[in-house]
C-alpha cells in the first residue's frame, strides 16, 4: 500500500525529473507570455489603433418598383429563387411580395426589394465580411461561405421587411444581389445584365436603373403605369384621376 | 444601433482561454492516484477541474450550437435577438471550453502517463466484450482486470479527442473571421467541419453520460469526480489492474509474506 503523504507525481530528483521540469517551465513560459500578448495586443487595439476610415462605392444598379401596379402574382419571387436556387420557393426569394388584407387596391401590397444602400447596415453589421460589396458592380452581396449565421445583417437592416433575408436551408444570410450570382439562368446577370425579376414581371411593376434613387420610400417606389396598364382601364397616376386617355406613351 | 456579439466584443478572450489553460497547467502541483486506507485517490483537484471545465464547457457548446442549427438540422432559435442570445452563451462556452481543454492537454505533456492510461491496449476489444456481457448478464465472464479506465472508455477517449481537436481547430478559423478576412475557400469547409465533428462529439457525449452518470454501476466513479475517491472494494471489484498497477496486496497475503520471512 503506498503511503498517503508520499506523492509519486513529484519524484524524488532523477534524469526523467529534470526533463519533466524542463518542459514544466516551457510551458508555463509559454502560457505566459501568451497571456500577456493577447491582453497587451487587445489593449493596444483598443487604445491605441486609430478607427478605420473606409470608403463605401455605391452600387453600379438599382430596382425599382411600382407596388400599385403589382398584381401580386408571385412571379418574381419565383423567378428569382429559381435562377438563384434552382427552386421555386417563396421562402429563398430575395424580392419579397407584401399582401396586407385590410388595404384597398391599389395600395393592397407592396413589392419589397433591396435598395442597395449608398451606407448600407447589413455590410457594416457583418461581423466576418461575409456581407460585403463586391469590388467590380459594387452590389451588396452575401458570400455564403463566410456566413456565420449570426443574422447580425438581418437584424441590422433599417427596413421593414428586412431586405436581408435569411436561408433556412443552407442556414446562411442572402439578398438581392441583382443577379450576379444566378447559377440557374443562361443570361448573365448583375448591374450590366439582366434582372430575373424584372424580365419575368408580367405588367413591368419592376424595373432596373443605374442612377441613384431619391433615398427616401418614394425613391425606390416609382409610378410605372403606362400606356398598356391604362389600356386594362385603370388609373395612371397615384391618386387616380389621370384616365387611360391620358397615359403616358411609355414608363417603363 | 445593432447588436454586437460578444463573438466580435471580446474576441480576445477567445485566444486568452488556451493561454490561461497552459499557464495554469504549468502551475499546478499534481497528485498522482494513491490508496489512503480503505478509500483511493482517483482524481486529484486539476482532473477535477480538467473534466468539469470541458464537460460543462461541451454541454452548452452542444446546446447551443445544436439550437443555432448544425449542419443538415434545422435552427431551434428563430430569427432576430434569440439568435445573438443564443451565440452569447455559445461564445461563454467557448471560453470555459478552450481553458478546460487547453488544461488537461499542458498537464498531459507534462506526464505523458497520462495520456498512456486513457490509451487502448492489445485487451480493448476482450475486456470490452467481458465486461459489458458480464453487466448485462448475457454471458458467464469474469470481471476483467481492467485498469483505471475501462478499455471501452479507452476506445471512446479516441473519438472524443478526435472530434474535440477538429471542434477547435475549425472553431479557430471561424473565430478568426470575426477579425481577418478569411478565404471563402477555408470556411467553406471549415463550417461544415465543425457542424460534423460536433455530430460526433454528441455521439460520444450521449455515449459518456449513459455509461459514466446513468448506470447505477457507474455511481462510485461519477461520485469521484466530485470528491477524488472511490471505495477500495469497488477498486478491488472494477479496477483490478489499476490498484495492482498501485501497489496493492491483499492483507492476507502480506500477512503471510510476512510470516514467511520471519
Amino acid at each position: 500500500m503506498v503511503d498517503k503523504n508520499t506523492n509519486p507525481a513529484e519524484p524524488t530528483a532523477s534524469a526523467d525529473q529534470k526533463s519533466t521540469l524542463s518542459r514544466r517551465q516551457f510551458l508555463t513560459g509559454f502560457g505566459g507570455v501568451g497571456v500577456g500578448i493577447v491582453l497587451g495586443g487587445s489593449l493596444f487595439q483598443g487604445f491605441l489603433m486609430p478607427d478605420e476610415v473606409i470608403a463605401i462605392p455605391a452600387s453600379n444598379g438599382y430596382l425599382l418598383v411600382d407596388s400599385k401596379k403589382c398584381q401580386g402574382c408571385n412571379t418574381c419571387m419565383m423567378a428569382c429563387s429559381l435562377t438563384h436556387h434552382g427552386v421555386q420557393s417563396l421562402s429563398l426569394s430575395r424580392i419579397q411580395m407584401v399582401q396586407d388584407p385590410f388595404a384597398k387596391f391599389p395600395d393592397d401590397r407592396s413589392v419589397v426589394q433591396c435598395r442597395q444602400c449608398p451606407s448600407p447596415s447589413c455590410v457594416e453589421a457583418c461581423p466576418t465580411n461575409a456581407m460585403h460589396i463586391d469590388k467590380k458592380s459594387g452590389v451588396r452581396t452575401v458570400d455564403s461561405a463566410k456566413c456565420v449565421g449570426c443574422q447580425a445583417c438581418v437584424n441590422a437592416c433599417p427596413f421593414d421587411t428586412t431586405r436581408a433575408g435569411w436561408n433556412f436551408e443552407e442556414k446562411h444570410a442572402q439578398k438581392c444581389d441583382l443577379c450576379l450570382d444566378t447559377p440557374f439562368m443562361d443570361a448573365d446577370g448583375g448591374p450590366g445584365g439582366t434582372q430575373a425579376c424584372v424580365s419575368v414581371c408580367p405588367v413591368g411593376a419592376i424595373t432596373f436603373t443605374k442612377e441613384i434613387p431619391l433615398q427616401a420610400d418614394k425613391g425606390y417606389d416609382v409610378n410605372l403605369r403606362d400606356e398598356g396598364w391604362a389600356a386594362l382601364g385603370f388609373a395612371t397616376d397615384d391618386e387616380g384621376k389621370v384616365g387611360p386617355k391620358a397615359a403616358p406613351a411609355s414608363a417603363h | 444601433m445593432h447588436r454586437v456579439l460578444l463573438f466580435d466584443s471580446a474576441t480576445w478572450l477567445v485566444w486568452l482561454a488556451p493561454f490561461v489553460g497552459v499557464l495554469a497547467a504549468g502551475l499546478t502541483k499534481r497528485r498522482d492516484p494513491a490508496i489512503e486506507g480503505d478509500r483511493v485517490l482517483r482524481h486529484d483537484n486539476a482532473a477535477i477541474i480538467e473534466h468539469w471545465t470541458h464537460g460543462i464547457g461541451t454541454v452548452v457548446l452542444l446546446v447551443s450550437g445544436i439550437a443555432l442549427g448544425v449542419w443538415f438540422l434545422p435552427a431551434l432559435v428563430g430569427s432576430g435577438e434569440p439568435v445573438g442570445n443564443m451565440m452569447d452563451v455559445h461564445f461563454g462556452a467557448v471560453v470555459v471550453f478552450l481553458f478546460g481543454t487547453f488544461y488537461y492537454g499542458a498537464n498531459t505533456l507534462l506526464a505523458k502517463k497520462r495520456l498512456k492510461e486513457h490509451l487502448p491496449t492489445k485487451d480493448a476489444v476482450e475486456f470490452t466484450k467481458r465486461h459489458y456481457g458480464l453487466l448485462l448478464g448475457f454471458k458467464r465472464f469474469t470481471m476483467p482486470p481492467e485498469r483505471k479506465y475501462f478499455e471501452s472508455e479507452k476506445m471512446a477517449y479516441l473519438l472524443a479527442v478526435a472530434s474535440t481537436s477538429v471542434i477547435i481547430l475549425t472553431g479557430f478559423l471561424k473565430i478568426a473571421a470575426h477579425a481577418f478576412n478569411m478565404p471563402a475557400a477555408v470556411m467553406s469547409v471549415a463550417t461544415p467541419a465543425h457542424d460534423i465533428a460536433t455530430v460526433a462529439m454528441l455521439a460520444f457525449f450521449l455515449a459518456h453520460v449513459f455509461f459514466a452518470a446513468v448506470l447505477p454501476m457507474s455511481w462510485p466513479v461519477l461520485r469521484s469526480m466530485f470528491t477524488g475517491y472511490v471505495d477500495l472494494d469497488y477498486a478491488k471489484h472494477e479496477h483490478a489492474g489499476w490498484l495492482a498497477e498501485l501497489g496493492y496486496e491483499e492483507p492476507e497475503k502480506t500477512q503471510l509474506a510476512e510470516k514467511t520471512a520471519a
